[in-house]
């Protein structure tokens, strides 16, 4: 090991260090991160689960009057803002559950946990951007199907995630129909591959394994039945759209005269614990934690830890974390730019409780569009502007909310990696040329300058720089960081170094 | 009473991007009642005062710079038949004719050996005698003992105020965004940051061609025109209650080819100046004194890329219609064999904290008492300083 084992475990493993926390010491410290943080209820989405769900129902119904209201009225304008109404709220509380992750991932003190959540909601994509519900869904599906499932077997975190309303939308799962199922002739509608696809591709056995059109065909068949229930917003099994008959998935066969729930899970159960999807998955773990060319050796580890334990994910991490290679060639990996952002509003977190970082955050993560337009309603230039009170503080609050944005929302946004709105079912990029860029550099200098303003005042960089990298600071980025033209720049170039970019 | 509050958008008229944005940080405001103004000006990164004000009458000095030096000949504006004005900050020439300009050479605070900006810029702002002495910046201790400094009113609060004006009393900010944009002696930290790592030089070498709107790194070009906007700003913040204004200038930390480099941020210096003036009016110019200072100085010699490194003796620039100018201050220690520091520095002669507090003392009657034990503790200020008849 090159590097001491807090410093690999912390920025390796979890989201770089943060002032007043202890960075872990050892294996058994970060693998008790997992049952810690799998424990712990998210924040988001903002009011629980509960409340999130009966949420979900009341867009349905705004967005069903909506529908209706537009057979009898007639007036344009009028349902146009009613439309813009529903749209704004969502948008809002989408906004406020992505800043509420964003803080999740900075304040926890499991980051190992909070890193593994991030990798697992990208493995098992979905994006908000599908649908106006989807803003308020996914939130939702990172916090109650991925997360309380990431340490237990992969076999149940694949089911939950494949069941949940957010894929089944995502992947159009909702609208396969058996073509000749009672529903399916009925609609005179039929099969949507899309699920069952990303389900092989993707989801466990990956891309060029071998597995055939007629597997992804079968796959497809097999799933279909699973589907939502529009009223409940909920998952539902419909065996009059699931396809009659048996389906023949990797040589396994599925289903039989009468279709049931059983079906699916069934594939669902074998495709986790087979041997190839225990070689992807243990290889795109071994990817995104440790290099975009991991040791062969600890990718058969976990594979072979996989196959003992059949899909216990913590003995598969376990493996990982046991592997000299775990611990070498520090800064290997590029921080994708979450990453970025967490470490840096981590690092730059002091104070008590929830720290600076938290504190301003938290107070100004809600403002309107309406206000953004008020705002920007010109002086004279560079003059004094008479404004009332009530103008001088809303212009305040203003300037702190987009201060806010753009050190959260926004740069991810600008980065390339906007929370929970994945391009593709595929997720984000993860090699390092995808993220070591001019124009991602340019952003990440920029960020670092903001937030160095905004939060380091009473940070000396050179103090900073130890808190921040320890002994992963390179002897010349000490002596440029000391030698920095001013306390601004000495904190910004602590943040630009390839040391805090890579891990 | 008004409020007032400042809209970036209409302050940046002209500006297109962000990557237009100057390159200087929040401009700092406080008002009281009193007809006199004070601006200071922070010149991060050493600013060095040989390179602004040149000793050419010194024989030894183009020896010494064997590329830097310039003589009256080379294009240096004669100041008094020894010093002479470096041509970057030519358009300050006619404040120097007008006597509403002086220098003082060879001042420094009392920070001496490790040479770190970050400390030799928090004790010149800071005031103290020691590095971390003071927590609070010496111009908002000032506003607590200036005889009837009753009016106070916020502007807005923002990002970062600047340590020289922050402490317990009310002092109203203005940021812009200002500080996206670093200035040009942070690209080559950058550079060197990247150096021994060839993706990310790559990406940076890539950033800097690309010079998109996203990009805001080498923001050259147009940064008279933004200087200009935030003394204009300041000025008419002085025009209005406010009678003390602080704001920085960056870019002055030459060590590689400072000949190119030291000309940006010496022609900021005096369009600051100027638009200040000219912003203020006479009948307000009359009444103000600009003050600019830098943390440090750099080295009498220069150093093998051309540059300069960092130094001790530096020189503070006043400015204003209230000042008595035309005349280079302070006691010139020489540049000869035995009159450096260190054999490397020039010899600083004055504290020059004993400058500014020369300026509270004349423009707000800021009592001695108060200026050596809570303005500037440890200093030793009288009634006779050299610097109160400028």
């Amino acid at each position: 090991m090159s590097l001491s084992f807090p410093t690999m475990a912390a920025i390796r493993f979890g989201y770089g260090f943060r002032p007043g926390e202890v960075a872990p010491q050892s294996k058994d410290e970060l693998i008790g991160q997992l049952s810690k943080g799998a424990a712990a209820t998210p924040d988001f989405p903002l009011g629980g689960p509960d409340m999130r769900h009966r949420a979900i129902l009341s867009l349905q119904d705004q967005l069903k009057q909506i529908r209706e209201d537009a057979k009898t009225v007639t007036d344009d304008p009028t349902r146009r803002e009613m439309r813009k109404a529903v749209q704004r709220q969502a948008q809002q509380q989408f906004q406020h559950d992505a800043n509420l992750r964003l803080m999740q991932a900075v304040l926890s003190p499991y980051g190992f946990y909070e890193r593994l959540s991030t990798f697992w909601t990208g493995h098992f994509s979905t994006s908000a951007n599908k649908s106006l519900p989807m803003r308020l869904i996914v939130p939702l599906y990172e916090a109650e199907a991925i997360r309380p499932f990431i340490t237990g077997r992969f076999g149940d975190l694949l089911r939950s995630a494949t069941a949940h309303p957010a894929m089944l939308i995502y992947l159009d799962q909702a609208d396969s129909l058996g073509p000749d199922s009672a529903g399916g002739v009925k609609r005179n509608k039929g099969l949507n591959e899309n699920l069952g696809r990303e389900l092989l591709e993707l989801h466990t056995l990956g891309a060029g394994s071998g597995y055939t059109q007629a597997d992804v065909t079968a796959a497809a068949m097999v799933l279909t039945g699973l589907t939502i229930d529009r009223k409940e917003m909920d998952i539902a099994f419909r065996p009059n759209i699931s396809e009659p008959g048996e389906h023949q998935v990797l040589g396994v066969s599925y289903g039989g005269r009468r279709r049931s729930r059983e079906d699916y899970l069934d594939m669902l159960d074998d495709l986790s614990v087979h041997p190839k999807t225990a070689a992807h998955i243990s290889r795109k773990l071994a990817v995104h934690f440790v290099s975009d060319q991991p040791d062969e050796g600890m990718v058969s580890d976990m594979a072979a830890a996989w196959k003992k334990t059949d899909g216990d994910l913590t003995a598969v991490y376990t493996a990982m974390l046991d592997h000299p290679a775990a611990w070498q060639n520090e800064g290997a990996k590029a921080r994708q730019p979450f990453d970025f952002v967490v470490a840096g509003l981590r690092a730059l977190n002091a104070g008590p409780v929830n720290g600076v970082v938290g504190s301003f955050l938290a107070a100004n993560q809600q403002g309107t569009d309406e206000g953004d337009m008020a705002a920007n309603t010109p002086g004279m230039a560079g003059a004094p502007v008479t404004t009332d009170p009530a103008g001088e503080a809303r212009d305040k609050r203003l300037k702190a909310f987009r201060a806010a944005r753009a050190l959260g929302q926004g740069a991810l946004k600008r980065m390339g990696q906007p929370t929970w709105l994945p391009p593709s079912p595929a997720g984000f990029e993860e090699g390092f040329s995808a993220w070591i860029t001019g124009s991602q550099l340019a952003e990440r200098l920029a960020w670092a300058r903001r937030a160095a303003a905004q939060f380091g005042r009473d940070e000396d960089p050179r103090a900073f720089l130890r808190s921040t990298l320890a002994d992963a600071a390179r002897d010349e980025t000490i002596r440029v960081v000391s030698q920095a033209p001013n306390k601004i720049s000495g904190l910004t170039l602590v943040l630009a170094s390839p040391e805090f970019n890579r891990r | 009473m008004n409020r007032i509050s400042l809209s970036r958008r209409g302050f940046l008229t002209s500006a297109c991007c962000l990557a237009a944005a100057p390159v200087f940080t929040p401009v700092t405001f406080a008002a009281m009642p009193g007809d006199n103004r004070f601006v200071t000006i922070v010149l991060r990164g050493a600013m060095d005062g040989l390179d602004l004000v040149q000793p050419f009458g010194d024989a030894g000095f183009a020896a010494l710079r064997p590329t830097l030096a310039l003589t009256p000949d080379s294009g240096l504006l004669d100041l008094d038949g020894h010093f002479g004005l470096n041509p970057a900050a030519a358009d300050l020439m006619p404040l120097w004719k007008s006597r509403e300009l002086a220098f003082v050479h060879a001042v420094s605070t009392p920070y001496r050996d490790q040479r770190s900006h970050f400390d030799g810029q928090d004790m010149l702002e800071s005031g103290g005698e020691h590095v971390a002495e003071e927590k609070t910046g010496w111009l908002n201790r000032a506003l607590a003992v200036i005889p009837r400094s009753d009016a106070r009113k916020a502007i807005d609060v923002n990002t970062s105020t600047e340590l020289i004006l922050s402490g317990p009393n009310n002092v109203d900010v203005w940021a812009s965004d200002s500080n996206l944009a670093p200035a040009r002696d942070e690209m080559q930290f950058l550079a060197r940051l990247y150096a021994g790592d060839p993706p990310f030089a790559a990406a940076l070498a890539e950033a800097t061609r690309a010079d998109s709107a996203a990009m805001m790194v080498e923001a050259d070009g147009d940064h008279g025109e933004k200087i200009g906007d935030v003394a204009a700003l300041a000025a008419n913040m002085l025009k209005g209650d406010y009678r003390i204004a602080s704001f920085s200038i960056t870019g002055w930390d030459t060590h590689i080819g400072q000949a190119g480099q030291f000309k940006r941020p010496a022609g900021d210096l005096a369009q600051a100046i100027n638009t200040l003036k000219a912003t203020l009016g006479s009948e307000i110019w009359a009444k103000t004194v600009v003050l600019a200072m830098t943390e440090f100085g750099r080295t009498v010699r220069q150093n093998g890329s051309a540059g300069t490194d960092h130094g001790t003796g530096g020189c503070a620039v006043l400015a204003g219609g209230a000042i008595n100018g035309g005349r280079i201050l302070g006691r010139w220690p020489g540049i000869g064999d035995g009159q450096l520091l260190d054999d490397r520095d020039l010899m600083p002669t004055a504290d020059v904290r004993e400058v500014a507090a020369a300026m509270l003392y004349r423009q707000f009657d800021v009592g001695v008492d108060d200026l050596t034990r809570k303005i500037f503790p440890g200093l030793g200020f009288d009634r006779g300083s050299q610097f109160l008849n400028v």
